[in-house]
């Protein structure tokens, strides 16, 4: 709750000690030995924006390439390069850690009533590794060995007979380096949302968000290994001379498909349910209602996820397998439909019965409401076998996943920014250019990507970095070109908007918005420690509920569940929040950067081919695990 | 109904519908690559059988977890999913699973319509 | 009323849980694993492919029980830790390592004998026999460094910290000893 005491009382000095127990290591080194999920939150805002810009930036100059016909701005080998990185970049690099690196790292402890995530090194050493194969990747690119296969990297074209340079080995050893970030920040939430709740948050009073969060982080741990395992072959393949895609020698590269493909389509799910709940931590403040249907709303993230795990091969429809193979598919591709839209009948229902205030954070839910139901509707279509079969691998599909990646994950991403700068600078947001912002990203993506549906039914496949004139082609790509440069447009408008709030601005207060959750009822942006008392939770809407919020101060004043002896925080039941055990947390520790670069020497000589250093550099790694584990929290 | 037994039954109801579905799909799916390529030559296994008997059986137990779920749902009636732990806990989760379940009913019943009514192995 | 004072239930430490994820992870990638291995054997008209023979039937087996049998010596160390019995603890520990040891040194050597023979590079079976075993090699020389680092830390005494990772680890191991039986039934399989 918000930090306010009476001078001299014993609450005033409870907080005082909290305040010095969970004061930050000052400077660069504080935020380089950080365990903080809110500093690690921001590290990873920050650097996915870079990200960010740089897929944009491939984005921009394949669409300035595609303008007109006959281009040559950039060759064709350059223009693998582009669509493969671009892909990689947006996926791996963009909207997985800004969903659940930056949003979720900085939300979840807040919305579930903890002091931090459960294993907070962990989360450090997430953030390291994931800046590290960025790094790791965008090297590879200016030294001319980016990857070129596209993102999905299919054999043989990626194997060593096509593609004999060192581009897919930087691809199968960068997705490898870049999951084990992944699978250690979703192993982290799913700990974290089960066991690091406040007292009174059973699973049934948990706000959606978290929902959406557990849903995303069991989609990734269950999906990455997959694309482990797929990637180590093709290495295998590709150095060592193994067969397991050879043909010839009894392999096949249908393999690489299936199992790609396994982790290919939950991913996908993954990339946008943290951004369904962005949503449903929207409508509620801005309608001033709870959530309808929360119980379905809360099943249907789940189900998104575990569903979306049986749909895979609707990305094989073309590849010559018997039908009976395929229906198994196309069933559950069609019955994936239908969590989506629980949701979104649940949003549309909240908006219709509430209150609503259509300021810049719900504008952009509003419009991803719009463009993943136009997004939704082509996927259906896709369902159906013959049709994926005419149209798969034109830019009718490219039409289908811009409008659900930048309509359903994007826009919500963008809503989020607006939604929490208050909480998170301290500052309010100029509302009049957010709006503005807003319909030109609407304006501007909707030009871009519409068209892409008429050229996919035209015939346009995708990947290709020219088309003559007499297609007809010309004008719907040049179409797209300026809706993708109106688009750049409302991007600088938004972080504009944002950079100079966050310097000029008025000064935000606590709760702006009158919001449901947790993080409206502390400071902003939080103290290091997020809550002078764990708070009470007897609703999913606990800022809502005054008597609880009334019983925090009075526990402050108390001394109960302060916690100021140590860095302290409550474990609990997974499944109805009793309080089951006080845990001492890790602050600051210097392992987790070390451990990260470590493993990137480890890459680093793999890709050069250097094994027996890279073995050297393994133990390495395993010193540094065990400096790591040498001290026990209690010591600390 | 006792609470030892609401637990029972809502875990059940939760986990048991989703764990057929993915192990049908999985079956499933692997029963046709295994049925429709050479190496069946050894085996000899029968596409229509195995599937059939797979997903009937699959949708059966599917079918039980509805029950179960829904027999939480009618036990916790007097209870809000808003209500206090962990009674309100057990109806959220088979209000939840009751849900679920349908869809993965009529996943594993599309799965078997379709592997019945389809010719094996004839490339789509 | 201070933290000691509130009333609490048991639950099982985050420790355990953070091991459970390790171990979901790891167990799809053996699934992953296994699911290539039968996808390949169903390919194939003949199998093993190009007249490589199958593995041997009873050293694999014999083994595979030697090594799975240490999952009982991990638990009761489990359960002794959380009594505050640290001398069983480090007994039941040392008694699990030592048939670990013997079995990873065992495995490594015949491994190497077996790519002597038959090399990894000869076709599909081949390289997913060596990548499959060896996998299933590496997880178990991971479980054998966590006991190693395991025994240094309880020469140091128990605490609560070092209970809950004598857990962790035992069901580290009850996943190694189940992957472990689960690779030896898929390469023993090629014999039906």
């Amino acid at each position: 709750m918000a930090v306010v005491a009476p001078p001299a009382s014993p609450a005033a000095e409870r907080l005082g000690r909290l305040e010095r127990m969970w004061q930050p290591r000052p400077g660069i080194l504080g935020w380089i030995t950080t365990t903080d999920h809110k500093r690690i939150g921001l590290l990873y805002f920050w650097t996915t924006l870079v990200f960010f810009g740089a897929g944009g930036v491939e984005a921009l100059i394949m669409r300035t390439q595609l303008a007109e016909p006959n281009s040559h701005l950039v060759g064709p080998a350059t223009y693998d390069e582009l669509f493969s990185m671009h892909g990689i970049t947006m996926i791996f690099l963009f909207i997985i850690p800004m969903t659940t690196g930056a949003f979720g790292n900085y939300l979840i402890p807040l919305m579930i009533g903890a002091r931090d995530m459960a294993f907070p090194r962990v989360n450090a050493l997430s953030y390291w590794i994931f800046v590290s194969s960025g790094i790791f990747m965008y090297v590879a690119l200016f030294l001319g060995v980016a990857p070129n296969a596209g993102w999905y990297n299919y054999v043989p074209l990626s194997g060593a007979q096509f593609d004999p340079g060192r581009n897919i080995d930087v691809y199968t050893l960068g997705i490898i380096f870049n999951s084990i970030a992944s699978t250690l920040t979703a192993g982290l939430f799913i700990v974290t949302i089960l066991k690091s709740r406040a007292p009174g948050m059973s699973l049934n009073r948990m706000p959606l968000f978290c929902y959406a969060m557990l849903a995303a982080a069991i989609g990734l741990l269950f999906a990455l290994p997959a694309l482990t395992v797929d990637t180590i072959f093709l290495f295998l393949d590709r150095n060592i001379g193994t067969h397991f895609f050879d043909y010839a020698h009894g392999g096949s590269p249908l393999l690489w498909q299936t199992l790609f493909w396994f982790f290919g389509h939950p991913e996908v799910y993954i990339l946008i349910v943290p951004a369904f709940g962005i949503a449903t931590s929207i409508i509620p403040a801005f309608t001033q209602r709870r959530l309808v249907a929360y119980p379905l709303v809360g099943i249907a993230e789940l189900l998104v996820v575990v569903i979306g795990f049986g749909v895979w091969a609707h990305h094989m429809y073309a590849t010559g397998l018997p039908t009976v193979a395929l229906i198994f598919f196309a069933g559950a591709t069609a019955m994936v439909v239908i969590p989506s839209t629980i949701q979104v009948f649940a949003w549309l229902m909240s908006l219709v019965t509430g209150t609503p205030r259509f300021r810049t954070p719900l504008l952009f839910i509003a419009g991803f409401i719009f463009m993943f139901v136009t997004g939704g509707l082509s996927g259906i279509m896709f369902v159906a076998i013959p049709f994926d079969q005419a149209v798969t691998h034109t830019y009718f599909i490219i039409a289908h996943f811009h409008y659900i990646i930048f309509g359903a994950a994007v826009f919500p991403i963008f809503g989020g920014m607006y939604y929490w700068f208050p909480k998170i600078t301290g500052r309010m947001y100029f509302e009049r250019p957010g709006q503005i912002s807003f319909w030109v990203l609407f304006v501007g993506t909707n030009l871009l990507f519409f068209p892409m549906h008429i050229l996919g039914l035209l015939g346009m496949t995708r990947r290709e970095y020219t088309y003559p004139a007499s297609l007809g082609w010309g004008p719907y790509n040049l179409a797209e070109t300026v809706g993708g440069y109106i688009t750049l447009v409302g991007i600088l408008l938004l972080f504009g908007n944002l950079v100079v709030s966050y310097f000029r601005g008025e000064r935000a207060p606590i709760d702006p918005w009158h919001g449901p959750t947790l993080e409206w009822t502390t400071s902003s942006p939080p103290p290091e420690y997020n809550y002078a008392v764990i708070p009470k939770v007897t609703s999913a809407y606990p800022n809502w509920d005054v008597a609880d919020r009334q019983e925090d101060r009075r526990k402050l004043a108390e001394g109960v569940l302060v916690l100021e002896q140590g860095h302290e925080q409550v474990e609990v039941t997974p499944a109805d929040g009793f309080l089951s055990d006080v845990v001492t947390m890790p602050h600051s520790s210097p392992w987790p950067p070390l451990l990260a670069f470590c493993l990137a020497l480890v890459f680093l000589m793999l890709v050069v081919g250097k094994y027996g250093v890279a073995g050297i550099m393994g133990i390495l790694c395993l010193l540094v695990l065990f400096g790591w584990h040498s001290t026990e929290p209690e010591e600390a | 109904m006792r609470r030892r037994h609401l637990e029972i039954l809502q875990w059940a109801g939760l986990f048991v519908g989703a764990a057929t579905f993915a192990a049908a799909h999985v079956l499933g799916y692997g029963t046709v690559l295994a049925t429709c390529n050479p190496g069946n030559a050894q085996f000899g296994i029968d596409h229509h059988v195995w599937e059939g008997a797979l997903l009937s059986s699959s949708a059966v137990v599917v079918l039980l977890a509805e029950a179960a779920s829904v027999a939480v749902l009618l036990a916790t009636r007097d209870t809000s999913y808003e209500a206090e732990p962990p009674l309100s806990r057990i109806r959220f989760f088979a209000i939840t699973a009751a849900t679920a379940n349908i869809l993965f009913l009529g996943i594993v019943l599309l799965d078997l319509f379709g592997s019945l009514f389809n010719v094996p192995c004839r490339q789509a | 009323m201070t933290a000691a004072a509130l009333p609490r239930r048991p639950s099982i430490p985050a420790a355990w849980w953070g091991m459970g994820i390790l171990i979901a992870s790891e167990s799809v990638l053996f699934g992953c694993m296994i699911s290539t291995y039968f996808y390949f054997r169903f390919r194939s008209p003949v199998w093993p492919q190009g007249g490589v023979s199958p593995p041997e039937l009873v050293a694999p087996i014999v083994t595979a029980a030697c090594l799975a049998t240490t999952s009982v010596p991990m638990q009761l160390a489990a359960f002794a830790a959380r009594a505050g019995r640290l001398a069983a603890t480090r007994l039941y520990v040392v008694a699990a390592l030592v048939v670990q040891c013997g079995y990873l040194a065992y495995e490594l050597r015949d491994y190497n004998n077996q790519l002597d023979k038959t090399d990894i590079t000869r076709n599909a079976y081949t390289s997913i026999y060596y990548t499959l075993l060896g996998a299933d090699h590496g997880h178990v020389l991971l479980g054998v460094l966590f006991n190693i680092w395991l025994l240094w830390k309880l020469s140091r005494g128990l605490n609560r910290y070092r209970s809950n990772a004598t857990l962790a680890i035992a069901w580290y191991w009850h996943f190694a000893n189940a992957a472990t039986l689960a690779v030896v039934g898929t390469i023993l399989s090629a014999r039906v």
